[in-house]
């Protein structure tokens, strides 16, 4: 195993230049120990902030409640503010004086097809990617979940693994499963999973298949730990996500060049057990976060379909459609998904028609559509809150595939959910606050902190006084 | 770990609820010093796959430090990350939580009972259960905590460690990226610690390599057990 080729810089408009790993490891450890030392305790204990229901079920910390920060990854846009990828912070608890205001902006230099983000099992670090560049940012969201810092940048994935496009980023215990879309031999759509260590240090690939009805494809990664289950997708590579889309669509050839297939994989040994054709770009997974379920779900971008993966009575996992999303002629673009914390419900947005839709997951076999409304010119991803009553709601999809003109609206929006209608609560217009366009969305936590500001003397001193 | 509570300089949360808190933490702490008997719940919904038959990642090296006895003895740590099959959890002595501790205890006490049923595998894996609270878990501490397994120098061998001081403890912690948030109260004459911390238990080589790291998730004694065979069987099996 070769030395990961990482380099930490602090690239933040808002700071200066950061230290190694290693010393903001021991840095944050530092903190943790003088707290530690302290032995202080705050206040009074409650449960800690909410969470969204779309994390690796190896994720620290899963509560309920409301959230306070909602992080916003966001592609930079030339000639806009700094042009630059970006981490976006916004304060999202009602009971904050800068509710539903930008906090913090931590500008990560340069643009490189920012995308999606996934946290680390204990929280305390968000891993951020660029489809364009494969830079991978690694923020510190414990230190100060306000104010992330940005404490790495590895930018190794193609040189050790062969892949582009860094999209997928699912904790294991100790460890971040990359899932990539493209290549670097011939930036198409065979790829595969990287494994890095939470310490940012390559591990080990895992190619998808191309036997047995593989078609090499990735996107995204969802793991049943209960069925010792992995489950992948399939998009698109490179030569098609970095192309123009009204260019993309009227070009046959790219067009055939999209993924039509799902993988089962045995968790503990990392290997393909099973292909599924499922076609049209099958693209987020979601398990039923319900103890006891055993199945998962995830929309067709070119087929306009809801698939559902589930084991059949004689306990082979199966695959099968179980419902439309939209008119599928029109390719509404069905895009990201978000389940309920209960697996009774999933929330589809539709890229092309901006429409956010719920169906009713009571029955896994027959969603139905009960509600949809207009959110945006054009909507992508979509949190919601652990109670399902708050659903948060970003507009850009790939930079060149966003809309042009003026459809090409950016911004984040809050909704409230009573189980009958979508009401805005607030919107930040990401264009006129000069930030770029908004994408993956994860929640934050304010954490422990302790009553006194210890320094190593004091802290001490009362360890002395308490033993 | 599930049910973690976070702490907050909160000062508006109230001296009632401070109150509360610990009464209740008291009646935890009297009652999860000795609390190894936990039952373990069948959770595998899957048969895993057979030992040998997949590989264990490098995932990382374990650091180097010191660590102390349950006699009070300073020894290195690497001298129980190496030369046997290690599983390591972090723990400390009054944790109550079901999900936590307790549960890699119950854990341990299960895969260290089918270990002992297979001739000659006892003395190539040791147990390491290392606290992250030097000053309440002293050798002392451990040893009473550890029991007769502590004591006991048949079978495999079950080491439960303690460090001098935080600053022998937190480069471990940080070697094996093992978060603990810690908020403790002190009040005179009382004895309330509460630490937040995300349960990891680790499976290192003989070559002080992290190969496994299992959280509650995934922490099944049959998973524990095919992987530590796994690992003995790597110089005598090529897995395919």
């Amino acid at each position: 195993m070769t030395p990961a080729q990482v380099r930490c810089e602090g690239r933040s408009i808002y700071s200066s230049r950061r230290p190694s790993l290693r010393s903001r490891a021991l840095s944050a450890t530092s903190i943790i120990a003088l707290a530690f030392l302290g032995a202080v305790l705050i206040g009074v204990m409650r449960p800690a902030r909410a969470d969204e229901t779309c994390n690796s079920p190896y994720l620290s910390n899963l509560i309920k409640g409301q959230e306070d920060f909602v992080y916003v990854w966001t592609l930079g846009v030339k000639g806009l503010g700094d042009g630059s990828d970006k981490l976006v912070t916004v304060d999202v608890n009602p009971a904050s004086k800068h509710y539903g205001k930008v906090i913090a902006i931590l500008s990560v230099g340069g643009r490189g097809e920012a995308h999606h983000m996934g946290l680390t099992d204990d929280r305390r670090f968000l891993w951020a990617g660029s489809l364009d560049n494969n830079n991978i940012f690694v923020f510190d969201i414990q230190s100060n979940p306000a104010r992330p810092k940005l404490i790495k940048t590895i930018s190794n994935i193609s040189s050790q693994a062969g892949y582009v496009g860094p999209h997928t980023f699912y904790a294991l215990p100790g460890r971040m499963l990359i899932g990539a879309l493209s290549n670097s031999k011939d930036h198409g759509g065979v790829t595969g999973m990287a494994l890095y260590n939470n310490k940012g240090d390559y591990v080990q690939k895992y190619d998808m298949p191309t036997a047995n009805g593989g078609d090499g494809y990735g996107y995204d990664i969802g793991i049943n730990p209960a069925k010792n289950a992995l489950l992948t997708s399939s998009f698109t590579g490179w030569n098609n996500y970095m192309m123009d889309l009204g260019k993309l669509v009227k070009d046959p050839e790219a067009m055939k060049h999209f993924g039509n297939t799902m993988v089962m994989w045995n968790l503990k040994s990392m290997k393909p057990e099973k292909v599924f054709s499922v076609p049209g770009a099958p693209l987020e997974i979601r398990w039923s976060l319900k103890e006891g379920d055993d199945w998962a779900i995830t929309a067709t971008a070119l087929t306009s379909k809801l698939w559902l993966v589930k084991k059949d009575a004689k306990g082979e996992w199966q695959a099968k459609d179980v419902a439309t999303i939209g008119d599928p002629a029109k390719i509404p673009l069905p895009v990201d998904i978000s389940i309920a914390a209960d697996g009774k419900a999933l929330w589809v947005n539709t890229f092309m028609d901006g429409m956010t839709h719920y169906f009713d997951l009571t029955n896994p076999e027959t969603p139905k559509e009960t509600y949809a409304t207009h959110t945006g010119s054009q909507v992508n991803m979509v949190s919601q809150s652990w109670d399902g009553k708050r659903v948060y709601i970003t507009s850009s999809l790939l930079g060149n595939w966003d809309k042009k003109g003026a459809d090409d609206q950016q911004f984040l929006k809050l909704f409230s959910w009573d189980g009958k209608e979508l009401k805005e609560q607030w919107a930040i217009d990401f264009y006129k606050e000069k930030l770029g366009r908004a994408h993956h969305m994860k929640f934050g936590a304010k954490t422990l902190q302790t009553a006194y500001n210890p320094d190593t003397a004091s802290a001490s001193t009362k360890l002395a006084a308490n033993r | 770990m599930k049910g973690a509570f976070r702490l907050h300089s909160d000062r508006w949360a109230g001296r009632v609820a401070r109150i509360s808190l610990l009464a209740a933490a008291n009646l935890l702490f009297a009652s999860a010093c000795h609390s190894h008997e936990i039952a373990f719940p069948d959770r595998m919904d899957f048969v895993p796959p057979a030992a040998g038959t997949y590989k264990l990642e490098r995932i990382m090296a374990a650091p180097r430090g010191k660590v102390l006895d349950i006699d009070g003895k300073e020894r290195k740590f690497v001298s129980y990350t190496t030369r046997k099959v290690t599983l390591l959890s972090f723990i400390y002595t009054h944790c109550a939580d079901a999900k936590g501790c307790p549960l890699a205890y119950a854990a341990f006490r299960s895969v260290k009972k089918s270990i002992e049923n297979v001739p000659g595998m006892q003395e190539k894996v040791r147990f390491v259960s290392l606290s992250f609270d030097p000053q309440n878990d002293t050798p002392d501490v451990m040893r009473t905590y550890g029991g007769d397994d502590a004591r006991s120098l048949q079978g495999l061998r079950w080491h439960f460690l303690t460090t001098r001081s935080n600053k022998e403890l937190i480069p471990l912690l940080d070697g094996l990226g093992q978060d603990v948030s810690v908020a403790v109260i002190r009040p005179e004459g009382q004895r309330v610690p509460m630490l937040s911390h995300m349960l990891k238990v680790f499976l290192i080589d003989t070559h002080g390599e992290v190969r496994e790291i299992y959280t509650s998730s995934f922490l099944l004694p049959n998973v524990l057990i095919n992987d530590i065979k796994t690992l003995l069987m790597e110089k005598t099996v090529l897995v395919q």
